[in-house]
């Protein structure tokens, strides 16, 4: 032992061995052959063992001992979409709600009332999709739904843009029950796994150019009969508040929606939003997100009639074309003859707050937008003519125009325009 | 071979093969014919090996190994080899260029010679040199030399750290390796690998044998011959492994430090070359393990004069028979070779040093000593050699290989698991 020991400084020349400290010489010799002749026998035993128990490996695709492996796979796997289109809606809340556009709808809309009655149109391109799920999500119906099927081999990328609606043929819209929580849906998969083709498939013959599809001239929005439906829907609105009918008011302004229950505009449903609008709880046309500009030029409209008591006069194809109608900007002489008129009512009814706050009032665009950060129209001009406001710039609809008239108003008062 | 040759001589030409002319011609075509067929067993076994561990590997990994290309994957070793073959050969341009292309021939000559003196069956072997042992040691260090040419003209740092090592670890394990096969040397008196072998023979009929004293029975093998023996088996078998750079003293090639190693700078079939040496030299070590060890070719109960003195068609299977013999005994150790690469990790150099100075050195001299004694004491009671040969390949033989297994299946079924042999 003695002598074993006395190796310690040739020891120390090597790599210092910090698990076998130098206790005792002999003991540790001892102690590192038992050890290793110990692990040897463990260590070779574990791997020997594994020589006859079953290899974990799953050989995909061609030898596996389960029949397809996107049956074995989790329920929330996020493979293809897929589209029951005897739900869906066409709201387009999905085509909204994917990030990259991989989801194309082709809406067809009736050429005389407006309203979405079905689509032509209903393509993913899953070549592209990334299983955000994000178009999962706000689908009111479940109509589009994550499937277990992931394989996407193909030798053309085109097979890879999935076709829900069948070319040349026209689904209709679902009409979902009122108060329905549940929709009854095809087996989740059977329609991809239907439209899936297989990897070496041909591809589908190039579209050509001039095959313009009758139904997209019909979703191309002829503006007469737009203003026509606006008007229509007007004066309904106007028939029933002024019988006080809350739920005839609500009926008519979801008349003007899409309909679809999307829930896009924040609120559960089209009775939700309709019934803000005709309670007078909400101001704002634009929120229907699948009625797109049309829908929000007719509720504008409505809006505009209520608020002013007064029907549309004939053609309103300046709420139709654009919403802010004084945008239309009207020649130099004109808008001079406009400015000299209203400073004349200004000064003639300077000792008249309520008389010249009519007259600010007349100057504005008159849309209660509520971008001067007043309420409204009737708020903006109060503020000016009775309690000091100088900022003529405030109308946002109104544009430079309105400044201008607003400003030279002022000056002709006496008052310093802030801008 | 040569007695074979003169005899074929006689009897086809009906001439004396000591004074004919064209004896001389017929020994070179023979000579050339027997060194066609051990280079291209050499490397076909190479390539078959690296088929054997990759599907081993993967089984003890829970894997499936190489399955497809031909049956169970087989010719798999094939498609690498043409694909080898078809790779571009680059020499790297600040290389030693002709030493660079030397280096593979060294390491290919330095293997192909061992199998100059490996026996393979009773009849079946290229030579049998008087001085077989010794050639085997002093050739494989042709391995040595190729090594470190590869990776000194290759000019990278890489190889020649791996070049380095492997001259180092090489060098040092010869010396455990010889003196661990000085043992059976000791026991059978001689350095002739098929001498060796014979010498394994237990007690023949002539001598007042019988069946389960003469042939290849476990208890006439040298591993169960005495301690010294059984311990100077795993001696060797650690050196050997080491000599030839296998895991877990791989540290020439070890991919985490050094990329390749030696041969990082190789491509196409100057690789091959090394890679085929390393498998080829599995069977090598092997094999010589056999011959040393475990008693070669002998056949259990089939004596010595059997074998000899057996004409025509039984001759032809006794043949086979210890030839089957011995290839099953090498493939074994080769699985345990192969095992071993899986089981271990690759170790450090300094642990791989003091492995072979502190432990293995020792025990191979104190082993020596050991035998000598062991052999003047007993090698004149022939019974009681055969009486202690029953103990040891019982105590050190059957028991542990079947606390082994018991232990092997233990695992499986501790872990809840089952045996289970499908999915290949």
């Amino acid at each position: 032992m003695q002598t074993a020991t006395a190796h310690a400084p040739a020891h120390e020349l090597t790599a210092p061995e910090p698990h076998t400290p130098q206790k005792n010489g002999l003991r540790d010799y001892v102690d590192n052959i038992r050890g290793t002749t110990k692990s040897f026998w463990h260590g070779m035993s574990v791997t020997l063992s594994y020589m006859f128990r079953k290899p974990i490996t799953a050989q995909y695709p061609d030898r596996m001992p389960v029949g397809r492996l996107a049956d074995t796979l989790p329920a929330r796997y996020r493979g293809f979409l897929e589209v029951d289109r005897d739900i869906c809606t066409v709201c387009k809340a999905c085509e909204r709600a994917c990030p990259i556009d991989c989801i194309s709808i082709g809406e067809i809309k009736d050429p005389k009332t407006r309203k979405l009655v079905g689509m032509d149109r209903f393509d993913i391109d899953i070549g592209k999709c990334m299983f955000c799920g994000l178009c999962v999500e706000p689908c009111p119906t479940g109509a589009i739904q994550h499937t277990r099927e992931f394989e996407s081999a193909s030798a053309s990328f085109t097979n890879l843009t999935f076709r829900f609606v069948p070319e040349g043929t026209v689904s209709p819209v679902y009409k979902v029950p009122k108060g329905s929580t549940a929709f009854m849906r095809a087996e989740l998969g059977s329609i991809t796994r239907a439209i899936v083709k297989n990897w070496d498939a041909p591809p589908p013959p190039f579209p050509a150019k001039d095959t313009k599809k009758p139904t997209h001239a019909a979703t191309t929005k002829p503006s007469g009969a737009a203003g026509a439906l606006g008007r229509e829907l007007a004066v309904r609105a106007l028939e029933a508040k002024a019988k006080s009918d809350i739920p005839k008011l609500q009926k008519t302004f979801e008349d003007a929606m899409a309909g679809t229950d999307c829930g896009d505009c924040g609120y559960a449903d089209c009775f939700g939003y309709s019934d803000a609008l005709a309670k007078g709880l909400d101001f704002d046309p634009g929120k229907c997100a699948p009625g797109g500009a049309e829908s929000k030029g007719n509720l504008e409209v409505m809006l505009v009639a209520l608020k002013t008591g007064k029907a549309p006069e004939a053609p309103v194809e300046a709420v139709e074309a654009a919403p802010t109608p004084v945008e239309a900007a009207p020649t130099a002489d004109g808008a001079d003859a406009l400015q000299k008129e209203l400073v004349a009512k200004t000064v003639a009814a300077k000792d008249n707050p309520d008389a010249l706050k009519a007259v600010f009032e007349e100057a504005m665009a008159g849309t209660d937008c509520g971008d001067c950060g007043y309420a409204d129209c009737d708020g903006y001009s109060t503020g000016i003519a009775k309690s000091g406001d100088n900022d003529p710039s405030k109308c946002a609809p109104g544009g430079s125009e309105t400044t201008a008239n607003l400003r030279a108003m002022l000056v002709s008062l006496g008052r310093k325009p802030t801008t | 071979m040569q007695h074979a040759l003169d005899t074929f001589i006689s009897n086809q030409f009906h001439v004396d093969a000591a004074t004919w002319a064209w004896t001389q011609v017929i020994y070179a075509i023979a000579i050339g014919l027997a060194a066609f067929a051990l280079v291209n067993f050499g490397a076909i076994l190479a390539g078959i090996f690296s088929w054997a561990e990759r599907r081993i590997a993967a089984r003890m990994q829970s894997r499936i190994g190489p399955n497809r290309v031909g049956p169970g994957g087989f010719l798999q070793w094939f498609a690498d080899a043409v694909k080898l073959m078809l790779k571009e050969d680059l020499i790297p341009t600040q290389s030693d260029s002709i030493l660079y292309r030397m280096a593979p021939y060294f390491v290919m000559v330095g293997f192909s010679c061992t199998f100059v003196v490996l026996p393979f069956s009773h009849a079946i072997a290229a030579t049998t040199m008087d001085l077989g042992l010794f050639y085997i040691i002093a050739i494989t260090a042709l391995i040595v030399v190729g090594v470190l040419l590869s990776g000194w003209a290759s000019n990278s740092k890489w190889s020649l750290f791996g070049a380095m090592r492997a001259a180092a670890q090489i060098v040092s394990y010869e010396i455990p390796g010889g003196m661990a096969l000085m043992v059976p040397l000791l026991i059978s008196g001689t350095l002739s690998m098929q001498e060796m072998i014979r010498m394994q023979g237990g007690i023949q009929p002539e001598a007042g044998g019988n069946f389960l004293t003469a042939g290849g029975w476990p208890w006439n093998w040298n591993i169960f011959h005495d301690p010294a023996a059984f311990v100077c088996f795993f001696i060797y078998f650690t050196a050997a492994l080491a000599e030839g750079n296998r895991a877990p003293f791989d540290l020439a090639e070890a991919e985490s430090e050094i990329v390749a190693g030696y041969n990082t700078e190789y491509s196409g079939f100057r690789f091959s070359v090394f890679f085929l040496v390393e498998w080829g030299n599995v069977w090598v070590m092997s094999a010589i393990a056999c011959t040393a060890f475990l008693g070669g070719w002998q056949v259990p109960g089939i004596s010595l004069a059997a074998l000899d003195n057996a004409t025509g068609l039984s001759s032809i299977g006794l043949e086979l028979l210890s030839l089957s013999f011995f290839v099953v005994k090498t493939l074994s150790l080769c699985f345990v070779v192969i095992w071993l690469r899986w089981t271990l990790p690759r170790i450090r150099v300094d642990s791989m040093m003091s492995l072979c100075w502190k432990y293995l050195v020792p025990a191979a001299f104190a082993s020596i000593i050991f035998e000598t004694v062991w052999v003047l004491a007993f090698a004149r009671s022939p019974s009681f050699q055969l009486f202690f040969g029953v103990i040891m390949s019982i105590a050190a033989g059957a028991v542990p290989l079947w606390l082994f297994a018991k232990r092997t299946f233990d695992n499986i079924r501790d872990t809840g698991d089952r045996v289970d042999l499908t999915n290949w």
